[in-house]
């Protein structure tokens, strides 16, 4: 199954803003993040098809998953 | 060890007269820089109820023990003064190169009192100090002024904080300008100047003759700074996309400030006004401060539209003049930040003031007669850079949003005053407290008005356990892990109360919180105390420094409760308490009942009494405020 994942701010460092990847069904979040060659701890906040999810939830064909570090200041 | 001596330079504008004086070391060890020793200067000699433009209003610049060691982050500037926006103490800082060359002159502050009869700039070269006249760059903008008094001086070596028409006019955002790109940007510390007849504080570019108490041990902070650097994804990605490359993840999140706030959903504009376009695209070099790697300032260019000498937006600007009044295009945005600059204006308060006018324009609450025939409509970009201009001049509407958005919807009454979004009449950086409510709390409790930078934000709370940024909170005894930011419990509550304190710290002893802090900056709580110890030969403690932070946030509410300040000033815009209205934010709410109750929480852990959110009397004398108490 294909998933579309949208990266923000240092997690697109090296990377582009979109990346389309390619999984097994039953994936979850985290395969998603570990797939990218991200590691789990640096992403804070994750959001799957515009809803707040989290590192367990299991994505499905076509979803969009965004994902985000730990973002503050300035 | 023998805490160093401050030295003040005192201006009396009214005289002309000049003189210096030391503070002694262990008073200098309680307000060790910064407001701080701002404050302690202030309320030594400033009665109560004196008016922001009143010749009697003090206007200082700050340095602290540590400013100008070569190291990053440690050039900052900070101006302390009775605010024009906002009523209470004013506090506002900035970077660049002017705080190290005004330290390498000798001074930790330099005093302004009463007003001068005509214009007038101060030249700092060492001891000797002299007024001279300005009447020839009133009115020029900042760039046209440093050029004039670079050439009168005969020298390039100098560093100038100066106000533009903004100050000179009276705008109650003004900002000071150094390197015509770095502001003391809030609270209008620059509306001051201009009421004082100051143009500019000029300094000469001595040798810098800070020397570090142990220069082999301030090593240990600075010779892996590039590995630190590298190794720190925050920090690097700061340097790569600057302030402004969270904006497109805050608006993915349904945060992003729109339409004067009436929604946190921008998908029309964030992806094309965010930092990782602007490094695409107009972006032509990272700047710096004084010894600072991270390089996360930004200059940008547009042939024949935009200047790269005035630098470029950071994220605040590129909501409060995109999003905020929802425009979509970047070009726009960055020559909004160059008029700024060339002014001296804050670019979130102006940006703020035209959101607010931009929304009673299509409410019905100004028509084209008000404004001179435009259309101030969300989304029309073609007017901005007029309007920051009257604005700027005190010009046809320009005049009425010189006053800021709070006192404008005070004279336009009705349903504009529900439109000011603001707190103690300082406008809300971009930062929403329906996503981050310990930032929301701060805005609220701030001596001096909406802050984003005076307090760690939530999303840290949910980082990685074994995270830096979740190890170093930790110091602070911060631990509690949440799912999610929205949270607004005891916890959270002295998360906020614990973080403002050490920001307190930071804006003390002048160090810059992108690169000094608490949790995903480049030094921590522990590299504090080693530049304490190997900067100056201070050995303290997180204990100690803490105190010094909050200190510093009980005398600012002194000050306030002086001036009639009280619970009641600490309340958010109503529009901030209702459902977010639509994308991924859809329905998450601020709770109005909690937020009152963490409200009440945050006076008792401060000390303060709960009724009118002020000081007690055995808070101030706990922290060697006993003078304050007996005056």
């Amino acid at each position: 199954m294909q998933v579309k994942v949208k990266l923000f701010f240092t997690l697109r460092r090296g990377r582009s803003r979109v990346v389309d990847i390619q999984l097994n069904p039953g994936a979850t979040v985290k395969e998603v993040i570990i797939n990218l060659g991200i590691k789990p701890s640096e992403v804070a906040i994750v959001m799957v098809n515009g809803h707040y999810s989290n590192m367990e939830k299991q994505v499905d064909d076509g979803d969009i998953v965004a994902l985000f570090p730990p973002i503050g200041g300035g | 060890m023998m805490f160093p001596e401050a030295k003040i330079l005192d201006v009396d504008l009214t005289n002309q007269k000049i003189s210096v004086r030391s503070l002694p070391g262990e008073i200098y060890r309680l307000y060790p820089g910064g407001s701080s020793l701002g404050l302690y200067l202030i309320l030594q000699e400033m009665q109560a109820g004196i008016e922001p433009f009143s010749p009697d209003n003090m206007l200082v610049f700050t340095v602290s023990p540590f400013t100008g060691l070569p190291v990053a982050g440690l050039s900052r500037v900070v101006v302390t003064t009775k605010s024009p926006l906002t009523g209470t103490i004013g506090d506002s800082q900035a970077g660049g190169f002017f705080p190290a060359y005004l330290k390498a002159n000798g001074y930790d502050a330099v005093v302004f009192k009463g007003r001068a009869a005509n214009p007038v700039y101060l030249f700092v070269n060492g001891d000797k100090v002299e007024l001279r006249p300005a009447d020839h760059l009133w009115g020029k903008v900042t760039g046209d002024a440093e050029r004039l008094i670079k050439e009168e001086l005969g020298d390039e070596g100098l560093e100038i904080a100066q106000i533009g028409p903004g100050g000179e006019n009276l705008v109650r955002y003004a900002a000071i300008m150094n390197m015509c790109n770095r502001a003391n940007g809030r609270n209008g510390t620059g509306a001051v100047m201009g009421s004082k007849n100051l143009k500019a504080l000029v300094v000469k570019k001595n040798k810098i003759a800070v020397k570090a108490f142990d220069k082999e041990g301030l090593t240990t902070l600075t010779k892996n700074v590039k590995e630190r650097i590298r190794n720190n994804e925050s920090i690097d990605g700061l340097g790569e996309f600057g302030t402004d490359g969270d904006l497109d993840g805050f608006n993915e999140l349904g945060f992003l400030p729109t339409n004067n706030w009436q929604t946190g959903w921008f998908p029309e504009g964030a992806e094309s006004i965010c930092g990782t376009t602007m490094a695409e695209t107009i972006l032509v070099k990272r700047d710096t401060c004084y010894t600072c790697p991270v390089r996360c300032k930004r200059v940008v260019e547009v042939p024949g539209k935009v200047d790269p000498f005035y630098g470029g937006p950071e994220y605040e600007t590129c909501a409060a003049f995109g999003s905020y009044c929802g425009i979509t295009d970047l070009e726009t945005v960055a020559l909004a930040n160059q008029l700024c600059n060339m002014y001296g204006i804050d670019t979130i308060s102006c940006g703020g003031t035209i959101a607010f006018a931009m929304e009673c324009f299509e409410k019905g609450l100004f028509n084209t007669d008000d404004t001179g025939g435009m259309e101030l409509k969300f989304g029309k970009g073609d007017n901005l850079a007029i309007l920051i201009e009257m604005i700027a001049k005190r010009q046809g509407i320009g005049d009425l949003l010189a006053e800021g958005s709070y006192r404008a919807a005070q004279k336009v009454g009705g349903e504009a005053l529900k439109l000011s979004i603001s707190v103690k009449g300082q406008e809300l950086p971009a930062h929403m407290p329906q996503f981050k409510p310990a930032v929301g709390l701060i805005y609220a409790v701030n001596p001096f008005g909406a802050d984003h930078q005076s307090s760690e934000h939530d999303t840290f709370l949910v980082a990685d356990p074994d995270s830096q940024e979740r190890r170093w909170l930790g110091q602070l005894g911060v631990y509690k892990q949440y799912q999610d930011t929205f949270d607004l419990d005891d916890d959270k509550v002295r998360f906020a109360f614990d973080t403002q304190c050490f920001f307190s710290i930071l804006d003390t002893l002048c160090l810059c919180q992108f690169v000094w802090g608490p949790a995903w900056e480049l030094y921590g709580p522990d590299d504090i105390i080693q530049l304490c110890k190997y900067g100056i030969g201070w050995e303290t403690s997180l204990f100690e420094l803490m105190r010094v932070g909050e200190r510093r946030i009980n005398m600012m509410r002194y000050f306030n409760a002086r001036e009639g300040f009280t619970r009641s000033d600490d309340a958010l815009p109503e529009r901030l308490f209702d459902p977010m209205p639509d994308g991924p934010s859809k329905g998450i709410t601020l709770d109005k009942e909690e937020f009152e109750q963490a409200l009440n929480t945050y006076y008792q852990f401060a000390g303060w009494d709960v009724k009118t959110g002020n000081p007690t009397e055995t808070n101030l004398r706990k922290l060697s405020l006993d003078w304050v108490v007996k005056r």
